[in-house]
């Protein structure tokens, strides 16, 4: 077997770097309650997140969130799809609670026999806080993929997924990005 | 000043519990602007301890709608993951990052970006440390940026989540920082 029949950085996997998935409206608005329930989950007690006196006399203006709070905005479950959670626990009583459920905006698969994933990191680039009602949009893109060599002599690829979060006037809020290894 | 972090690993939980400096409402009302022009390569952050509950990680997952059973359901846990309790969440460790270089840059300085992975399973009854720690410095464009080697460190000194980050502070008679962040052209 040659050496390029041994990669697992195929022309298929090359051709996937580069590939997004359409702009998704994230459900619902950036809401104080949210805002309420994600601070004191993180325990940030910043009255930039709750005291709009206080926030309008500030460097930014006005009330802030976290920067990434709207990242999970973005996996929220529509209330007009089917509920994914009671359809794993009926096909799987022992489901982990995930559910298998294609999100709006999700990337094609990375075609690989590679099929175990790993976390290999996450990296954030900030720009904007969002505000009280913004809309948030976002769009999901593979940055990267690498190939790497185990220490046991098996390729296995990096795999960079990086989603850019924007507003309703198109504002850059803040870039995310997650690596996984897949051996 | 903050603790150094190797002498904050010397302590018992309880004793490192004892120096958390997770700041105040009213502490971070009332902060005061760090410059670059204080700033120094060596420099420690506060140390911002955390001791996790399963109340703690069932709050995160309900605050993110995560439903993994991982993080919530000890028996699922245990039996089906083999995991050695129910775990604390990569997703709030992530949240906590930019918090911590948040509270660092306030009032208005700003926390550009970080990277990290994450490497060890964290439980309940750990307590674990964010600690950051200045490694390079550097003016451009009238701002003053500062990189920094960050972690989340258990008290028996595991390093779960080591990283890097940079963040951008004030020069003491510079302009301010943009708002909305607009980093300098290369």
């Amino acid at each position: 077997m040659t050496q390029e029949t041994q990669s697992a950085l195929t022309p298929e996997v090359k051709a996937m770097i580069g590939v997004s998935g359409e702009v998704v409206e994230g459900w619902g608005v950036v809401d104080e309650e949210y805002l309420r329930r994600f601070t004191q989950a993180i325990m940030d007690p910043d009255p930039r997140y709750w005291d709009h006196e206080f926030a309008e006399g500030t460097h930014f203006g006005k009330i802030i969130t976290p920067p990434i709070m709207v990242s999970y905005m973005s996996s929220r479950i529509r209330p007009d799809q089917e509920d994914p959670i009671t359809k794993a626990f009926e096909e799987d009583p022992m489901s982990d609670g995930i559910g298998r459920v294609s999100r709006p905006g999700s990337l094609p698969s990375v075609p690989t026999n590679l099929v175990r994933v790993l976390n290999a990191g996450n990296e954030l680039e900030i720009y904007q806080y969002p505000s009280i009602g913004d809309k948030i949009f976002f769009q999901n893109r593979y940055s990267d993929i690498r190939e790497r060599v185990g220490r046991d002599g098996k390729p296995f690829l990096i795999v960079t997924s990086e989603t850019t979060y924007r507003n309703q006037n198109d504002d850059l809020l803040c870039i995310t990005r997650a690596s996984s290894i897949r051996r | 000043m903050t603790i150094v972090l190797e002498e904050l690993l010397q302590m018992t939980a309880e004793e490192i519990w004892a120096r958390n400096e997770r700041p105040t409402a009213d502490q971070l009302r009332n902060k005061e602007q760090t410059f670059f022009d204080d700033v120094h390569e060596g420099m420690e952050l506060p140390k911002y301890i955390y001791r996790p509950t399963p109340t703690h990680l069932f709050r995160w997952s309900a605050a993110i709608e995560n439903f993994h059973r991982i993080h919530y359901d000890l028996d699922f846990g245990l039996n089906h993951d083999k995991n050695p309790s129910i775990l604390v969440h990569g997703s709030w460790k992530q949240s906590v990052v930019p918090q911590y270089l948040k509270d660092f840059t306030l009032p208005r300085g700003w926390p550009w970006k970080a990277r990290f992975e994450h490497r060890a399973m964290l439980v309940p009854g750990d307590v674990l440390i964010m600690w950051g720690r200045v490694t390079d410095t550097r003016e451009k464009g009238g701002m003053g940026f500062i990189d920094l080697e960050i972690g989340m460190k258990t008290h028996d000194g595991i390093e779960s989540m080591p990283g890097t980050a940079t963040v951008v502070l004030p020069l003491r008679d510079g302009p301010e920082i943009p708002y909305p962040f607009v980093p300098p052209a290369d």
